[in-house]
């Protein structure tokens, strides 16, 4: 344990030693005198420093006090280091943040369990510093590094286990970054590992699970149904055996109806129903079982949201199909007025906020294929094209658009975005020489159409999410605030359009956007995590007893510091008690 | 002996050679010699008639008045004598203190003394203490013929009087030359020395270091005879002190030569030179 120093140019300051030496030799000495006889020296006073009649170097008390701060100080300044043998290395535990720790076994849940060993572990092999990493949807550092259980426990609060799955390889993969491999690992979960054998020898496993029977909803989906929503419920039986629950439904204030199932061991049942399309926020729950979040979601009105198209085109064949084809969609609004889509024959202005499609319906070529279609495109999504003729005239693309669908050279539709962002749409097709309208590539494309334009509409995307999921939400860069489940308010005062919100809590979330307010229901659907049979307790892997000692810089420059104020103070109680000259 | 103390005496012969020994007239007595004494002698001196008495020298008749009056009356002559001068040399340590002119000062001032002694036709006898008082070899030439002129001894006069007492010439002048650094009480051995002197004197000579009061500070004082030393942290109360210790000693010395009728006068080393104007207003010295 050899110390080192970070600033040995500070010894220098060592030649204050003999200085205060000097000092106190010269203020102490006696000056030899030989004198003709004491005769005259015999006075009634004693000396006041002159020390005894030996003829030893008679030094105060407070010298040695001094010359040792003095010196203790010129170390401090020197900062010395040392090497010491550290009992544990940095640790860092990932916490697995999904909610099937939440499930419980005499009361106590799984986190509360590890919360309890990690307490444990801190009292009697406290690390030198700690990192917590939640292992989510994603892995995400939990606050900065600590040092003490305080610290830790402060931090703790925020692993809430209401993530729907635990990413913990990637989780233990950043911890091994963080701690650039030195750092003890140390995993708290609910399962074993994938790989029971550990070969990692700073990696610790701890499952604090236990093998539960556990009913949940696995699936909930409320969607449009013509007039009517239909709503699908998953039940899945999670226990070794055939068991029997009660599901219970309930809309708005009305009495909850309940339905007995009785589901064999590992059997997911499907429950279908329609509800008129008025109906609220529909609630479905589950007996209470192990796991409590699996057991409920609740489920809004689907989104209807419809599209206001304006067929501006002067052939009555070409408005007709227009009018036909959007009406098969469904994705229409009733009304015209002030439109959000034009479909029109020139090149028209549109008004401030609507699409345009111009279709261009002459032309006499007709093309059989093949079709270069840019699937990546909305517009593309789903078309085929196989066996299809599609007339148009010969031109080349127009520069700024972008073409979706090519016949060789020849666009037949593509897509332009002007500085407001909204999108021109160009439609070389004359179906008077085509069998493209009699194929289903023709309504998919007019969907493709009614739904890219519905989901650049403001508001919300979906309204019913899972747990975790990112829900889009168009803005007109209004501020947006959202209210949590949980409480936790988030307000973006700026949006850019488009505003991906998180989904970390099941429950209600209340989306204001301006002047609207959406709602937004986020359901604890995770099979996976609702599956307690996996779970376990047990320790997997351990911290190798040579990874356990390392040397590691420490800083003495506070001992010294300490050391130099104890004496400090001391001599401070001797010079002001007037003993320091004695 | 010394080089330098050779050298303080025959420099002091040089300036005592323009003094004379003052002698007060009870100590116009002594051996026959060249000066009048204040008794009847041989001199050619007239000094009185008496009427003759047998055992009387015949040649003294003075027949003149015989042959008018018819009585036989012897004349008297003054005697003529030789004063003497006992000189006593502290021979104590002190007397040489290192870094001062003590010892040169004091041979310097016996050697004054006894050159002057010879200008008032004085006999010398010079004692120096010790273990016991010693007359030097070659006291009686003058100065730079003395010898065994050493300042080592560990005894305080007092103490060599008690040892060996010398054997002081009666009526006999006598100098004390000291330091009067010693503890003993001053009225006895200033009686044994004034005991049969014609008149005593003591010259105190103190170095500079003596008289001065001692800079503050830390100091470690050294008895220049015992070797004793003492640590003491000189300040402005203890320099006072120093002074008035000084005083003390002088004014008990003062009073103890009053007492037993001697004359006490201060000299400093250093100045001596110019302190020789004390000795004449003691009436020791006087310009020859």
């Amino acid at each position: 344990m050899i110390p080192f120093l970070t600033y040995p140019l500070a010894l220098l300051a060592l030649a204050t030693l003999p200085t205060l030496t000097a000092i106190y030799l010269l203020r102490n000495r006696f000056k030899r005198r030989q004198v003709s006889s004491l005769l005259l020296w015999h006075f009634n006073v004693p000396s006041k420093s002159g020390g005894a009649k030996v003829h030893r170097l008679q030094l105060p008390l407070i010298f040695f006090f001094e010359l040792l701060a003095l010196a203790l100080l010129v170390i401090a300044a020197a900062g010395p280091h040392w090497k010491l043998p550290q009992s544990a290395r940095p640790l860092i535990v990932v916490l697995d943040d999904s909610f099937s720790l939440r499930a419980t076994r005499d009361q106590v849940s799984a986190q509360a369990r590890a919360q309890a060993f990690l307490e444990k572990l801190y009292r009697h092999q406290p690390p030198p510093t700690t990192q917590l990493i939640l292992a989510g949807t994603e892995p995400r550092a939990l606050g900065g590094t600590v040092k003490t259980w305080r610290e830790a426990a402060a931090l703790l609060p925020q692993w809430q286990c209401a993530a729907p799955t635990a990413t913990l390889d990637a989780a233990i993969t950043l911890a091994g970054e963080t701690g650039r491999q030195q750092a003890n690992i140390l995993v708290l979960t609910d399962h074993r590992p994938a790989d029971e054998k550990i070969t990692n020898p700073r990696l610790e496993w701890h499952a604090f699970g236990a093998t539960t029977e556990n009913f949940a909803i696995v699936n909930a989906s409320r969607t449009t149904f013509g007039e009517q929503d239909r709503c699908l419920l998953e039940v899945a039986n999670f226990a070794n055996g055939a068991r029997p629950t009660t599901l219970f439904v309930q809309t708005e204030a009305n009495a909850p109806q309940s339905s007995a199932l009785l589901l064999s061991a590992g059997e997911t049942k499907r429950i279908v129903f329609n509800l008129p399309a008025a109906t609220p926020a529909l609630h479905a729950w589950l007996e209470a079982d192990a796991l409590a979040e699996d057991n409920g979601v609740q489920l809004l009105p689907p989104l209807r949201k419809r599209v206001r198209v304006q067929v501006a085109l002067a052939d009555e064949n070409l408005s007709a199909l227009a009018n036909r084809t959007l009406a098969a969609t469904g994705l229409r609004a009733a009304i015209s007025e002030n439109p959000e889509l034009v479909i029109h024959a020139t090149d028209t202005v549109a008004n401030s906020n609507s699409w345009s499609l111009c279709w261009a319906g002459g032309g006499t070529n007709a093309f059989t294929g093949p079709f270069v279609v840019d699937n990546a495109h909305p517009l593309a999504a789903g078309l085929g094209l196989a066996g299809v003729i599609w007339a148009g005239r010969t031109t080349t693309n127009t520069p700024g658009e972008v073409p979706v669908i090519l016949a060789g050279n020849v666009p037949l539709l593509s897509a332009r975005e002007d500085a407001l962002g909204r999108q021109h749409l160009t439609l070389n097709f004359n179906p008077s020489l085509a069998t493209l309208q009699n194929t289903p590539d023709w309504p998919i494309v007019f969907w493709n159409l009614l739904q890219w334009r519905i989901a650049e509409m403001p508001g919300l995307n979906e309204n019913n999410a899972r747990l975790g999921a990112e829900v889009i939400l168009k803005t007109t860069g209004e501020a947006v605030t959202i209210t949590q489940p949980d409480g936790v308010v988030k307000t973006f005062p700026k949006t850019g359009g488009e505003l991906a919100i998180a989904t970390p809590v099941p429950g209600i979330y209340s989306v204001a956007a301006g002047t609207s307010t959406n709602l937004l229901a986020v359901n604890a659907l995770a099979a996976d995590e609702s599956d307690l049979s996996a779970c376990a307790s047990g320790q997997w892997g351990k911290w190798g007893e040579a990874t356990e000692r390392r040397l590691a810089e420490a800083s003495a420059i506070w001992i010294f510091g300490l050391l130099a104020l104890a004496l400090l103070t001391t001599h401070l109680w001797l010079i002001a008690g007037g003993k320091g000259a004695k | 002996m010394d080089a330098d103390l050779q050298q303080a005496l025959r420099a002091g012969e040089l300036l005592g050679t323009r003094y004379a020994l003052q002698l007060p007239t009870v100590a116009a007595s002594g051996w026959i010699g060249s000066r009048m004494g204040r008794r009847t002698g041989s001199s050619i001196d007239f000094q009185d008639y008496r009427e003759y008495q047998p055992g009387d020298d015949l040649r003294f008749i003075d027949w003149g008045i015989y042959a008018r009056t018819d009585r036989l009356s012897v004349k008297l002559f003054r005697e003529e004598v030789t004063p003497h001068l006992d000189l006593i040399l502290d021979g104590s340590r002190s007397m040489s203190l290192a870094g001062t002119a003590k010892a040169q000062a004091t041979a310097r001032l016996a050697a004054i003394l006894a050159s002057a002694a010879a200008n008032a036709q004085c006999s010398q006898a010079v004692w120096l203490t010790g273990e016991g008082f010693h007359r030097l070899p070659n006291d009686t030439l003058p100065p730079s013929a003395w010898n065994r002129l050493e300042f080592n001894s560990l005894r305080a006069p007092d103490q060599s009087l008690a040892i060996f007492p010398p054997k002081f010439r009666h009526l006999g002048l006598r100098v004390l030359i000291s330091d009067l650094l010693f503890p003993a009480p001053p009225l006895p051995l200033l009686l044994r020395l004034r005991d049969g002197a014609a008149a005593l004197f003591v010259i105190q000579l103190l170095a500079r270091d003596d008289a001065t009061p001692p800079e503050h500070g830390n100091l470690r004082v050294v008895d220049s005879e015992t070797g004793a030393e003492s640590e003491i942290y000189i300040d402005a109360s203890l320099a006072k002190q120093y002074a008035e210790n000084l005083a003390q000693l002088q004014q008990g010395w003062a009073d103890a030569c009053r007492q037993c009728g001697a004359h006490l006068t201060t000299l400093i080393a250093e100045d001596l030179d110019d302190s020789l104007r004390e000795l004449e207003a003691i009436q020791l010295l006087t310009p020859a």
